[in-house]
């Protein structure tokens, strides 16, 4: 086979698999407390600094994970005890006070590591030979840990009893609340997932985008689309989401430009709100 | 009155006042602050937020440019274009809300959203297109308006415009049209269900605010003379957003206060004090929490005076409604509804074809609720028939089904209850008889009808025209709600228990309304009721529905003595 084909083709796998990966935070959040994230993307952002902080203190690259979970994790504490919990079930003066949260972020993060970009270092570099073709190692690592991420949670979700316990959260909060589930808890413990993931996302993909305050817009707006066009509320429609619209921006972009990708995916996603607005996969 | 000329007082004394470097700022921010009137208009009025609104600015400044640029020997030529340009943004705006609106309905994310990403691309195209744009750098060399001499001229022009722009929003406002986009904001539903289509509605609000943002782009270019592609971006974006919060979204001078005010503080500020902008943050979210009237809230009942008609006003009697001379027939002809695996309607035909007043009982599930939501179009058939009149209406949205004769009361009381009595009465006077042009004129918010005098004479709380609808108890909802009901002259009116959760007291002042308007339009009225005394009192015909299809109809003896129809109320299957 021709290697820039396989070259191309292993491109597209990695665009769905991170893309994915970077979508779970926003599907966890959106699908199970019905609260759209517009600071998703500034948790990506955070979870960047957070390993060019490790990359330049000379610390090893995996040191960024513990220090984002403990960074992401305080900060969805705060916020969900001040912003989100006095406004769950409204849900456009949620949007308005994550907007409003995600330009905050963004403003920190300038005034700390001022508005200019930063650039990794990648911490496995190198490429493996694969179906006669040259691969970076640390794409192939990311293929992997995304995919080993969406698969586990998606299993832990569906077998775990805490799980079940979110389910039942989602379906009916008062029935969840008089069974003994503590809703509050398990809402908060949701929410706090999601930055948490969302931090990961970004310390997996700082290597290779270049690190600067506003770039979690970016991954906010194709994080939701992947949920326009999937569908919320389950990890086939999230796939089938990234798939589509990993696909589909990729394919355009190495044909054309990625302004064009970037087009065709905002397009797809009208396109998608008039056809199938709840998505590929519809929740039942 | 008083508040625009102490406005104009204000904008001609400012530079005389303040001196050339800031009238050379506010100058600038009074462009910003036309686009920002736009931002309050969709959010604290018609209520859905648009993220990206510098795309339309920036494209009328991009625009401009090239006009000023192309035409530089006959400025004549540019100045002829710019109230194009302009238009051209409020054009693109309306477009844009057509097509996310014409799905979503009432989603306000996917709109924000999308909005949001529109800005993201324009800025990215104004980036990359270096051959046109002038990529990164900009559209340099843009010649300026002829005849300006100094920075107070220049301030004088951009305050000029701003003034219009506030002029022709404060006319919107006290229109119908700024009525309704209040109203859509509180209950969008209700205002389908008198027959407005919302989504049209809300396509025109957000199409005036590109127009704000337009006429403030196509002056921005020849006044600065360089176009960069962060006028396109979302951090104007994002700044206009702040700016009308901050101010007061809801009010007509709020987002230029904030405007000038943060704004212009803002431009001083950025580089010295290097914590500024995190703290606009926190302020714009606190505003937003905790006080979201911002600063325009302060003075309130100024802004409140400016804002209402005057009530002295003589009233205008209103035309006939459309629907006056159609037939009062109401059929249904196997109509199947599934939701999923669930059969909710299952052949169910039934027909009503003359006036009088009819009851529609059954015990819980039996459908009486999904067959109104099937007849007003907010619910699906899988197959089946519906005719009102002679019209064929399965498929039309539920503003199509209100304007052939249909009015419908909602179980749980729907009015719009920040909206004053006064205006939740107007709207359901508009709706069947004011088309989308009069909507402009604001004359109509006088409008009475014989109907409205004689309720209000039966019912004086509905002539307190400034309170209020959430003001009022839950029984004088009710009845305000059936007034409203009643004010569009229905041929059909559905009444979904009407007396849910009244005293005895407000009960017969419920049923006394139905028993006149029955006689008075002379339509066919259907009632879903669980209260047997009630359908007694009430019903000529008495229908029964179970398991989704007619089980029986006649009168009140015959359905006691029927026993097919005891079978299922004592819960035995037959």
């Amino acid at each position: 086979m021709d290697p820039l084909i396989v070259t191309q083709a292993i491109n597209v796998v990695y665009a769905v698999s991170t893309l994915a990966v970077l979508s779970l935070g926003l599907a966890v959040i959106f699908g199970l407390l019905g609260v759209l994230n517009i600071a998703h993307g500034e948790f990506i952002m955070i979870g960047a600094y957070c390993a060019y902080t490790v990359e330049s203190s000379g610390w090893p690259y995996l040191a960024a994970v513990p220090l984002t979970l403990a960074v992401c994790g305080i900060l969805g504490v705060v916020v969900e005890r001040v912003m989100i919990r006095p406004l769950y079930r409204r849900p456009f003066d949620t949007l308005v006070a994550t907007w409003g949260l995600s330009l905050l972020l963004r403003k920190v993060a300038e005034a700390i590591f001022g508005p200019g970009f930063r650039s990794l270092a990648i911490p496995l570099p190198g490429t493996v030979r694969l179906l006669g073709t040259e691969y970076p190692i640390y794409r192939l690592l990311l293929i992997a840990v995304s995919l080993t991420v969406v698969t586990g949670l998606v299993v832990w979700f569906g077998r775990s009893r805490t799980g079940a316990r979110i389910r039942a959260m989602v379906s009916n909060p008062e029935l969840a609340q008089a069974q003994g589930i503590s809703v509050r808890r398990l809402a908060a413990a949701t929410f706090i997932t999601g930055t948490c993931l969302g931090g990961l996302g970004g310390v997996m993909v700082a290597p290779l985008a270049p690190v600067q305050p506003f770039m979690g817009l970016d991954y906010v707006l194709r994080a939701f689309f992947v949920l326009i066009v999937g569908g919320l509320g389950s990890a086939t429609g999230l796939l089938s989401g990234a798939v589509v619209v990993g696909g589909f921006d990729s394919v355009i972009s190495a044909v054309s430009n990625t302004t064009n990708g970037y087009f065709a995916v905002l397009l797809l996603a009208i396109f998608f709100l008039w056809l199938r607005p709840r998505g590929i996969v519809a929740r039942s | 009155m008083r508040a625009v000329s102490l406005a104009v007082v204000i904008a001609v004394i400012l530079p005389l006042v303040l001196g050339q470097f800031w009238a050379y700022q506010l100058g600038l921010y009074a462009l910003y602050a036309a686009a920002a009137v736009g931002v309050g208009l969709c959010w604290g009025q018609a209520g859905f937020l648009p993220l990206g609104q510098a795309l339309f600015f920036g494209l009328a400044a991009y625009l401009s440019g090239f006009a000023f640029i192309a035409f530089q020997n006959q400025i004549f030529l540019a100045l002829v274009a710019l109230p194009f340009i302009a238009l051209a943004s409020g054009l693109l705006a309306y477009g844009i809300g057509a097509v996310v609106f014409g799905r979503t309905g009432e989603s306000g994310a996917y709109f924000s959203m999308i909005t949001l990403a529109l800005s993201l691309l324009a800025f990215q195209i104004a980036t990359s297109w270096n051959s046109v744009t002038g990529g990164f750098d900009g559209l340099k060399g843009i010649p300026g308006l002829p005849g300006l001499d100094d920075f107070s001229d220049v301030y004088y022009v951009s305050a000029a415009v701003l003034l219009v722009v506030l002029a022709f929003a404060g006319w919107l406002y006290m229109a119908p049209i700024g009525v309704l986009w209040r109203a859509l904001a509180q209950n969008e539903r209700r205002l389908q269900l008198f027959g407005f289509d919302t989504n049209q509605i809300k396509s025109v609000a957000f199409g005036v605010s590109g127009l704000m943002a337009g006429v403030g782009g196509a002056i921005y270019a020849p006044q600065q003379g360089i176009v960069t592609p962060q006028l396109v971006g979302f951090g104007l974006s994002a700044d206009l957003v702040i700016w009308a919060a901050v101010g007061g979204r809801a009010s007509l001078l709020g987002p230029v206060i904030g405007t000038l005010l943060v704004g212009s503080l803002s431009a001083q500020l950025r580089d010295s004090l290097p914590f500024w902008e995190v703290l606009m943050a926190l302020f714009f979210i606190t505003t937003v929490l905790v006080f979201p009237r911002g600063i325009a809230g302060l003075p309130e009942p100024l802004l409140l005076r400016f804002m209402k008609p005057r009530s002295s006003a003589a009233a205008i009697a209103a035309p006939d409604g459309i629907a006056k001379k159609l037939p009062a027939k109401l059929a249904l002809h196997e109509i199947t509804v599934r939701v999923g695996e669930v059969t909710i309607l299952d052949r169910l035909s039934i027909e009503f074809d003359q006036g009088g007043i009819f009851c529609v009982i059954g015990p819980n599930g039996a459908g009486k609720t999904s067959m109104f939501n099937v007849v007003s179009g907010e619910l699906a058939a899988a197959f089946g028939q519906i005719a009102i009149g002679s019209s064929d209406v399965l498929g039309l949205p539920s503003s199509g089904v209100s304007r052939l004769g249909v009015a419908r009361k909602l179980q749980i009381p729907s009015v719009f209850p920040d909206l004053s009595i006064a205006d939740n009465l107007a709207i359901a006077l508009w709706g069947g008889r004011a088309g989308m042009l009069q909507l402009l004129n604001p004359r109509l918010r006088r409008w009475t009808s014989p109907m409205l005098k004689e309720l209000q004479s039966r019912y004086p709380f509905l002539a307190s025209g400034a309170r209020t609808a959430a003001e009022l108890s839950h029984g004088e909802q009710q009845i305000l709600e059936l007034a409203m009901a009643l004010l569009t002259e229905p041929r059909v009116l559905l009444l979904d228990e009407p007396c849910a959760g009244l005293s005895p007291h407000e009960t017969a002042a419920v049923m006394e309304i139905i028993r006149w308007a029955a006689q008075r339009l002379g339509g066919a009225i259907i009632i879903i009721e669980h209260d047997m005394s009630l359908v007694k009192e009430l019903a000529e015909v008495v229908y029964v529905l179970h398991n989704g299809a007619l089980l029986a109809k006649g009168n009140v003896a015959a359905i006691q003595a029927n026993p097919d129809v005891r079978a299922v109320y004592v819960g035995s299957e037959k």
